[in-house]
């Protein structure tokens, strides 16, 4: 930085002129806000908020943390191939991915400079649930509509786009109750994601919850999975080592491998709720009636689209709910259809959910698997 | 042995050798690894700054400023014990560790929080200064001990905050986190930031004045004295320095609590920067793998004896510069990681290239 200094002080003089923007922040407004159907407030209380309309093409920055699992590099693709879809294509005059990998201060940083790049939107799944006060700050102050997706903040600050995580924990140990009948002794196990986040936080809550009030007796054995397919094939095989024989698992991601895991150690297939992997949805089809029981709801890549047409809502003045809550995509064994919600002849490792009918968003995992099997560069 | 002396000893020698035009020249080839990465860092920023639409701004620089400095400390953190010849496996999990511990303390009343900044640094430096005991008194490899003691700061760390939250001083943190203009009118000094004289130095961004009196204050006086220069001599013959009456033991745990210090006083200004505290394992992991190749960039040995704390500063800021052009140019996302991993083998090997000078095979040994 040593050789910087002398440049910043020549730059100073002018820009000085251009750092006391207004503070602008984004009004709070009452609903109900654009298409009510797609961008669904989470709550009765949830506020709504309108930032000052932008003329468009709008240029629009998404901020990945982490990479390097199946979901988010699908998540990458479906962000690229919306928008280039026709009604989205026109409206975007530039769209650019980083990802800065598990590291608060290159993602704050990454902010922060699309904000000093003049971009109108950042998407981002924020690494961390809290500490971007200061970003939040700047974006206002800028007039940068920010949409923290999938992993959002705990802040209202902002407008943030997910799907509700305790719902998610709530159905699938509904699901299990459901299918373990009257049954309510034995050990249930319960394969969690990436500790310290907010998603596996609510999910496990959320599962608590319900198995807390309905099925007290029953000894939940709870193991980390890192919503990852080996991590979560090797957790289950020890605790199946250790525990011999559960009567149900809630699985929150790697649900392929937690479901091999258990084939790979005879246990008995048994109820069981797990993410919308393809290869998981192909193991239920194949096994239902031998008794995997399966639930895969999903937590869909495909939230990148919302996001993205969220924040060109939001840039076009309309407005919107400051919490959206996507409809969580859900299949059980006796609604799983091939080539709808699953694809027998495509591999384990898509996430199948992808449609939201509601806000007219449809890339179907096949779309995204052959664009991407023919541009590799 | 020449080669093993670089800038950061170079002041030892002065005294006994004034230096010359030909003293000049020897160490521009010591120091070949640092200067080559100065070189990255002036052509990977340089071409950030000329393409960004409003490079070589201050807010630019501001916003450079606070994603450097967490990482540049870790780096210093990780060098000491590096040139000892070992690795602090544990500076990631320290710095969490802090980060935790600030989010409990850095708030409050201006001596509450004077108080826990203290405190802060503090448990850095006592957590180092046990890594330091585990590894002189206990006889184990430094990589072992600070795998495990990590392991325990992570789970101390959790302990904290089990989930993140917590909140630090606002105040403190916008005041840290801009310009010196900015921490001046936070805290109505020099007339709220407005007085003539100030403003010359007004723009300079308040985290590389921290980060400048980390290196000139600390790591400087440090090196200079005689537990410094043992630390070099220890990574170059450990034998050597024993049989010359060093003090080995002393030196040893000086560099473990100097490390600690380091990675505490990144995990505070981690928390100062996002205002809470976050037990956040794979960032503790990323931090550390991330310390150890700010240190090899900079030129330092793995093998030690040669290097210092503010080369791997320069290696700190060559990895994130990289990253800042990904920011800038079109990059495919996917490619980038591949992309980042090619810039980083190939400035590695820069260091290498004094192989190829070496008039005896034997050299390449040290």
């Amino acid at each position: 930085m040593k050789n910087t200094p002398r440049l910043i002080g020549l730059a100073l003089a002018g820009f000085l002129s251009t750092t006391a923007l207004a503070l602008a922040a984004p009004k709070v407004v009452s609903g109900p806000g654009a298409e009510p159907g797609c961008f669904k407030p989470w709550s009765g209380e949830t506020k709504h908020m309108q930032w000052a309309k932008k003329p468009g093409p709008y240029r629009i920055a998404i901020v990945n943390g982490f990479v390097g699992n199946t979901w988010r590099i699908q998540m990458i693709q479906t962000a690229k191939a919306y928008a280039e879809q026709a009604g989205m294509k026109e409206k975007i005059k530039e769209l650019k991915v980083v990802s800065t990998g598990t590291d608060v201060a290159a993602q704050l940083g990454a902010m922060e400079d699309f904000i000093n790049q003049g971009y109108d939107a950042i998407i981002t799944i924020a690494v961390a649930p809290d500490g971007f006060d200061r970003v939040i700050r700047l974006a206002d102050r800028n007039n940068v509509v920010v949409v923290p997706f999938d992993n959002v903040l705990d802040t209202d600050k902002v407008m943030q786009v997910n799907e509700d995580q305790l719902e998610i924990g709530r159905l699938s140990a509904r699901h299990i109750l459901k299918e373990l009948g009257s049954k309510r002794e034995g050990k249930v196990l319960e394969v969690r994601g990436l500790p310290g986040n907010s998603v596996d936080r609510d999910r496990h809550l959320g599962f608590r919850e319900v198995m807390g009030k309905e099925a007290a007796k029953m000894q939940i054995v709870e193991i980390v999975g890192n919503w990852d397919d080996g991590t979560a094939q090797k957790a289950t095989a020890d605790a199946l080592a250790v525990h011999g024989k559960f009567e149900a698992v809630f699985t929150q991601g790697g649900s392929t491998g937690t479901v091999r895991a258990m084939m790979d150690a005879k246990h008995p297939f048994v109820p069981m709720a797990g993410e919308a992997e393809n290869g998981y949805r192909k193991l239920i089809a194949k096994h239902a009636n031998d008794g995997l029981k399966g639930l895969s709801y999903g937590q869909s890549p495909g939230l990148v689209a919302i996001s993205m047409k969220a924040a060109l809502s939001a840039l076009e003045g309309n407005a919107m709910p400051q919490l959206i809550s996507v409809p969580i995509p859900v299949v059980d064994y006796t609604t799983l259809k091939a080539g709808e919600n699953f694809w027998p002849d495509l591999t384990d490792n898509f996430f199948a959910a992808n449609a939201f009918p509601a806000c007219g968003v449809n890339i179907s995992a096949p779309e995204i698997m052959g664009k991407d099997a023919k541009n590799t560069q | 042995m020449a080669d093993a002396i670089t800038a950061d000893t170079a002041p030892a020698r002065a005294s006994a050798r004034p230096a010359g035009s030909g003293d000049l020249r020897l160490r521009l080839r010591q120091n070949a690894g640092l200067l080559g990465a100065v070189a990255l860092f002036v052509l990977f920023y340089g071409l950030y700054n000329l393409y960004h639409p409003r490079g070589f701004s201050t807010q630019v620089l501001i916003q450079n400023a606070n994603e450097i400095l967490t990482l540049s400390l870790l780096a210093m953190a990780q060098t000491v014990p590096v040139l000892l010849g070992g690795l602090d496996l544990s500076v990631g999990a320290v710095m969490t560790l802090v980060n935790c511990l600030a989010s409990h303390l850095v708030a409050g009343s201006p001596a509450q929080i004077a108080l826990g900044i203290a405190a802060c640094l503090g448990a850095g430096a006592a957590f180092g200064f046990v890594n330091g005991c585990i590894v002189v008194y206990g006889r184990i490899q430094p990589i072992i001990a600070t795998l495990a003691s990590g392991a325990i700061a992570m789970g101390l760390a959790l302990f904290l905050r089990p989930k993140p939250g917590g909140k630090i001083d606002a105040d403190l943190s916008w005041a840290m986190t801009n310009a010196l203009s900015d921490f001046a009118e936070t805290y109505g000094l020099f007339e709220d930031g407005k007085a003539a004289w100030f403003q010359p130095v007004a723009w300079i961004p308040v985290p590389l004045l921290v980060l400048s009196a980390f290196a000139l204050l600390v790591w400087v006086p440090f090196r200079r004295t005689l537990t410094g220069r043992t630390i070099y001599a220890i990574g170059s013959a450990e034998g050597a320095a024993y049989m010359s009456g060093l003090p080995i033991a002393r030196a040893k745990l000086a560099a473990f609590t100097l490390a600690g210090f380091f990675a505490g006083a990144g995990g505070l200004f981690l928390a100062i920067q996002t205002s809470t505290g976050n037990a956040d394992i794979p960032q503790a992991s990323t931090y550390t793998l991330n310390s150890i190749a700010a240190v090899v960039i900079g030129g330092t040995s793995l093998l030690g004896g040669t290097g210092g704390a503010i080369a791997s500063v320069v290696g700190a800021l060559v990895l994130r510069a990289i990253s800042f052009n990904f920011r800038i140019f079109d990059v495919p996302p996917l490619l980038q990681p591949l992309v980042e991993g090619l810039v980083l083998l190939a400035a590695v090997s820069l260091g290498a290239l004094r192989a190829l000078r070496a008039k005896n095979r034997l050299e390449l040994f040290r």
